[in-house]
């Protein structure tokens, strides 16, 4: 039923984003996550239904094809599993009018096993008054009627979504100045816009120093301390190679991450294992700055190889040297895996959060049946 | 394209701004490189990496933002339709539109087909040229921009080529078929290009002079791949129409627009910096392509990432991809080395040994088994105890236990080998044919021509002759080989025998000597100094060049150990400065020229400095008539001659006054002209060829008394000589106590108290003798 539902439009744009990022023409987490909520609110919006579960299979394919498409932006998964749980929430809150509320309350270990599902309203919706009729599902004389009565507060529950991406870097730097203090030095590497947010947020109330390592093959630390020292911090570039040497004079490790794993561990730009274990050893605290749409619920168990992304070895080795790419593998991964005993403390959007209860997050924003898609 | 996309708003105004981008694709790659292998199936349909080379064009198409793609096909055109048909790509989702062109059998080169396609009129605006055969991540888009970009400012910009820098020796530069670019430095326009060919070596290009003269900057390249991209505008296909022997896209139809002074088209390169660009045509590139797809240099279009096959692969540590769908089956004992793919439903059994090679869908590699380098196509069985090496394996072949494939062979689709089987380096089999009569049965058989029927008789007759072991189960027959001296005379310098072994898998073809890809250098110098010259002259020094190639360019050795080559082409270099100055005085050439000859005889023989002046000494000698009983004509002969061509000693390069003497006295004393070295000296001297200080030198010198040298009338003639000399300096230290009222009138003075030195030499000897 869903699949012929799903008109051909919608299959196109699906089909464009997932070659757009097939062939990585979309890249970078944040940027994937827009794009897939953009495709969403497509989708649903020309989506047609008749209750909510036929809506949530043909959300779920969607998910599925773009997931398939490129399972190392782990961020359009995530992206999509929190528009289900949006959209549930708005359907819950739409038939049961008050059952919403009841629902807020506070959490506890002890009820959190009996329920398994603590369901914790993010966003508060107030709407349930304005709604005259009440919803019918799998009416058989107006089959879209339901669809028609649910697609505005699913279309809001979207842009809700949308909104938390474009305002995430503001809200993830908005408790900067408690976290770097005045004459720190605070190293960094490559170049994460979350991060450049937060130290720049810091900067307008703290004075600092930023020692940025230049992040070889990408050299992406160069354009950050270039973006650092013009918003007047003072900033050092340095070679990957010093970051044990310099890290006695460091009070503090912030990275970014490319996705937060269950485990509390994270992937993250080449380079961060490597800084997170010279700042393990010198019991500096390391941390770091993501939004929440980039908790995933993966654990990386069997630290599988691939999930690193090697990307093609010309930044490392010229394609010109003709004579040792003959005779030389190069091994070029975009991301390093950090485990959860090398992070101190993650920094969300919503609240800081210790490592450990990263699992409680991944609880609270996605609904368990949609871990696999 | 049509407006069925309203949904999204974004990409409907992308559409609307630009006009659709069309491409070409050549599917059928007009020769015979991958025989037998493509004997069933086209090229573009062979299979690399698991998925055919097509889906791998398309995608790189697709990457670039093309939206309509003509695909050209000759041979098995029905397989190449049902496989577009049956492909991703023909789902309206894909963005993409296919149209497969069926051209006339006729069709027999790159040429013919943009005839046709000429002739169809489907081209509407600027669009992209590739051939079916294309790995490739590179933003052709990027390309088609800078492109039309240069098509606003002016119209004859054609064609933009899209080659990518490669340095002078990579695996995936044909070492058979490469070329050197000429290229403006500053507009990456395209000047002058000269394909080379591996073998026979190719030591020289020229380049035109007008392009020295009209560009100030030139880069002379010689370590680019061509990727055969083409952004070409509306004309070309039409200038394949008014050019109807143009067959080849580049060694004619660069060469000829680049070449015409009627056409005024030009031709621009993009070097691309970052990104991949590779062509299929070999079998030895298939290798290379292959390993740099697993090597991941056509990220993201690796194996796990972007497969244009839409297969998954799981990328383990060293490169290994192992499809993911969990029905591989790899036994505990077997060992998977680096750089490998494993298709689907594979089975690798125990003590079996897989490495940098690549391995179909449902394949069955049998116990003890070592693959290496090698290429197998799906459902293909090796049997136990089987060694594959540096060879492409087809679809459907079985190969029984204990049989050996040695490097280079080709072992076409449906074959059954062994047991025991044992192929020799660079065998080609195939499936015996079948009788004729089913053959007609078949639809896609009707298809085979006369022209595949005579080869089928030919391969058969051969059979006699075959050294190779098939095994007693087996159906294969054995292609011939192939020689050097089997090359026809009109055949295509690319593709004779020899050359087209550097294009095979696994032949290192150390045993030919090879153009050397670097050699950049040594061409620029000739072009040089062959733009100075004039037209005869260049046409000799390049067959001079070529001759000595062979032997030279090591560090020059010395004069006194020659090895037997040297010596060989330092008499050749002697006959040849002997002909050149004989030239020279009969056709009565300036001194510079005939200096200018011999200077590049000199740097194309690779000889010492002093063999050239010996010879020009030896050479202006001789020219001097013997005048008997005059003194005075002959004085006046002397005097001639040397003010004519005595400069020339001095022109060749590297002035050594002393050394001139030395030689003239040993050229003296070995010839007739033995009684007028005085004479000869003074005339030099006269013309400021040797000072008194040379001649002082010389004289003091032990080599020049000939004391060393064994009694003979050579030696006699040496002391002579000296004698003559000994005087001279007296003369001169007379003159210098005498002294030196009149400066103006002492040269002449000198000169003829020398000239009857050198008529008394005589008996001046005698004196000489007493003394000593």
């Amino acid at each position: 039923m869903a699949s012929d539902i799903q008109n051909y439009a919608n299959q196109r744009i699906v089909e464009v984003l997932a070659s757009k990022l097939r062939r990585r023409q979309v890249v970078g987490s944040r940027n994937a996550a827009i794009e897939t909520t953009l495709v969403l609110r497509q989708v649903v919006s020309k989506a047609r239904f008749s209750n909510i579960d036929q809506l949530v299979d043909i959300i779920r394919s969607v998910g599925r094809r773009l997931v398939e498409a490129q399972p190392k932006e782990h961020t359009v998964g995530n992206t999509v599993r929190k528009v289900l749980h949006h959209i549930r929430e708005e359907y819950h809150t739409a038939v049961e009018g008050t059952a919403a509320a009841t629902k807020k309350e506070d959490f506890s270990i002890s009820r959190f096993v009996s329920q398994g599902q603590p369901r914790k309203q993010n966003i508060p919706v107030p709407k349930s008054e304005e709604r005259t009729t009440t919803l019918r599902e799998n009416d058989p004389d107006d089959p879209d009627s339901f669809a028609k009565g649910l697609k505005p507060v699913l279309m809001e529950a979207i842009q809700d979504v949308l909104d938390e991406l474009e305002t995430v870097y503001d809200n993830v730097s908005k408790n900067a100045r408690d976290h770097i203090h005045s004459d720190e030095i605070v190293l960094t590497i490559g170049h994460s816009k979350t991060v450049e947010a937060f130290l720049k947020s810091a900067a307008h109330y703290r004075n600092y120093t930023v020692i940025v390592a230049e992040s070889s093959p990408s050299y992406s630390g160069h354009e950050m301390a270039r973006s650092l020292s013009s918003s007047n911090i003072s900033t050092f570039l340095v070679p990957d190679s010093s970051i044990y040497a310099l890290m006695s004079r460091v009070n503090k490790v912030i990275l970014g991450a490319h996705a937060i794993l269950a485990n509390g561990g994270m992937f993250a730009l080449t380079g961060s294992l490597l800084a997170a274990s010279a700042a393990h050893a010198h019991s500096t605290p390391v941390v770091v700055c993501a939004g929440q749409f980039k908790l995933t619920p993966l654990w990386n168990l069997y630290h599988e190889y691939g999930a690193l992304d090697f990307s093609d070895p010309s930044s490392v080795l010229g394609f010109e040297e003709g004579d040792l790419v003959d005779k030389v593998d190069v091994i070029n991964p975009y991301f390093d895996y950090v485990r959860p005993e090398l992070v101190d403390v993650y920094i969300t959007n919503d609240g800081d959060h210790p490592p450990s209860s990263v699992y409680r997050l991944i609880k609270e924003s996605y609904d368990d049946d949609d871990h696999e898609l | 394209m049509p407006p069925k996309n309203v949904g999204s708003g974004k990409e409907k105004l992308i559409d609307d701004e630009e006009e659709i981008l069309q491409a070409i694709i050549l599917a059928d790659s007009f020769n015979k490189r991958f025989k037998p292998l493509t004997a069933t199936k086209p090229r573009c349909l062979l299979p690399i990496c698991n998925a055919p080379l097509l889906d791998w064009t398309f995608e790189s198409l697709a990457l670039a933002g093309v939206q309509e793609i003509f695909v050209i096909c000759r041979s098995h055109a029905e397989l190449v339709k049902a496989a577009i048909r049956d492909s991703k790509w023909s789902k309206p989702s894909s963005g993409l539109k296919i149209v497969p062109i069926l051209t006339a059998k006729e069709t027999f080169s790159p040429g013919d087909a943009m005839r046709d396609i000429y002739t169809r009129g489907l081209i509407t605006s600027d669009f992209v040229l590739v051939t079916g055969d294309l790995v490739s991540n590179v933003r052709i888009d990027e390309v088609v921009r800078v492109h039309r970009e240069r098509r606003k400012t002016n119209k004859d910009n054609i064609m933009t080529m899209v080659v990518k820098e490669s340095g002078a020796n990579h695996r995936t530069r044909s070492r058979g078929d490469s070329a050197v670019f000429v290229l403006d430095a500053e507009t990456s326009e395209c000047l002058h290009y000269e394909g080379v060919t591996g073998y026979p070596p190719k030591t020289h290009i020229s380049i035109p002079r007008e392009v020295l003269e009209t560009h100030s900057e030139i880069d002379v390249r010689n370590d680019l791949i061509d990727c055969s991209i083409d952004v070409c505008s509306v004309d070309v296909p039409s200038l394949f129409q008014d050019n109807f022997d143009w067959l080849d896209l580049r060694r004619d139809f660069v060469r000829g627009v680049l070449t015409s002074d009627l056409l005024m088209k030009n031709i621009h390169c993009y070097v691309v910096n970052d990104g991949y660009a590779a062509r299929v045509k070999d079998t030895k590139s298939y290798d290379s392509v292959s390993k740099d797809i697993l090597s991941r240099w056509t990220f993201p279009l690796v194996p796990d990432d972007n497969h244009p096959g839409g297969h998954v692969y799981e990328q383990l540590r060293g490169n290994k991809y192992i499809a993911k769908d969990n029905t591989v089956i790899l036994s505990r004992t077997c060992k998977i080395g680096n750089n490998t793919l494993i298709g689907s439903s594979t089975q690798v059994f125990d003590g079996a040994q897989v490495s940098m090679s690549v391995i179909g869908q449902r394949c069955r590699i049998g116990v003890g088994s070592i693959i290496r380098n090698s290429y197998i196509f799906d459902n293909t069985t090796i049997g136990s105890n089987c060694v594959v090496e540096h060879s492409i394996i087809g679809a459907g072949v079985f190969i029984k236990d204990k049989s050996r494939i040695e490097r280079g062979c080709l072992v076409a689709d449906g074959v059954a080998l062994g047991p025991e089987a044992r192929l020799g380096p660079f065998e080609r089999v195939s499936k015996k044919r079948e009788p004729k009569r089913d053959k007609k049965a078949g639809l896609d058989e009707d298809e085979e021509d006369e022209d595949e029927d005579s080869e089928w008789e030919e391969v058969e007759a051969n059979q006699a002759s075959v050294t190779a072991i098939l095994g007693k189960d087996s159906n294969a027959i054995v292609w011939p080989k192939g020689s050097p001296e089997e090359d026809d005379e009109d055949v295509d310098e690319v593709e004779t025998f020899n050359n087209q072994r550097l294009m095979r898998i696994g032949d290192d073809a150390t045993d030919l000597e090879l153009s050397d890809p670097g050699s950049v250098t040594s061409s620029e110098e000739d072009s040089e100094s062959e733009s100075e010259s004039d037209d005869d002259f260049h046409r000799r020094h390049r067959r001079n060049s070529s001759v000595s190639s062979t032997i030279s360019l090591p560090t020059p050795s010395s004069e006194v150990s020659l090895p037997p080559l040297q010596a060989a082409a330092y008499r050749e270099f002697r006959h040849e400065v002997n002909q050149s100055i004989e030239r020279a005085f009969e056709e009565g050439h300036s001194v510079d020229n005939a200096a200018v000859e011999l200077k590049t005889l000199r740097m194309a023989s690779n000889v010492p400095i002093s063999k050239v002046r010996e010879a020009v000494i030896a050479g202006i000698v001789e020219r001097i008539k013997l005048v008997a009983d005059d003194a005075v004509g002959q004085r006046k002969e002397i005097a001639g001659v040397i003010n004519r061509w005595g400069e020339m000693i001095d022109k060749i390069g590297g002035v050594d006054a002393v050394e001139t003497v030395c030689m003239l006295q040993s050229h003296c004393s070995s010839s007739t002209r033995m009684p007028l070295f005085g004479q000869i000296l003074a005339a030099l001297y006269q013309n400021d060829i040797v000072e008194e200080e040379h001649i002082r030198a010389w004289h003091s010198l032990a080599s020049s008394q000939g004391d060393d040298l064994k009694a003979g009338t050579y030696a006699d003639n040496m002391r002579k000589c000296w004698a003559v000399g000994t005087r001279m300096i007296q003369q001169f230290d007379e003159q210098e106590d005498s002294e030196d009222s009149e400066e103006g009138s002492a040269d002449a003075d000198d000169s003829e108290e020398a000239d009857s030195v050198g008529d008394g030499s005589q008996e001046e000897s005698e004196d000489d003798e007493n003394r000593t």
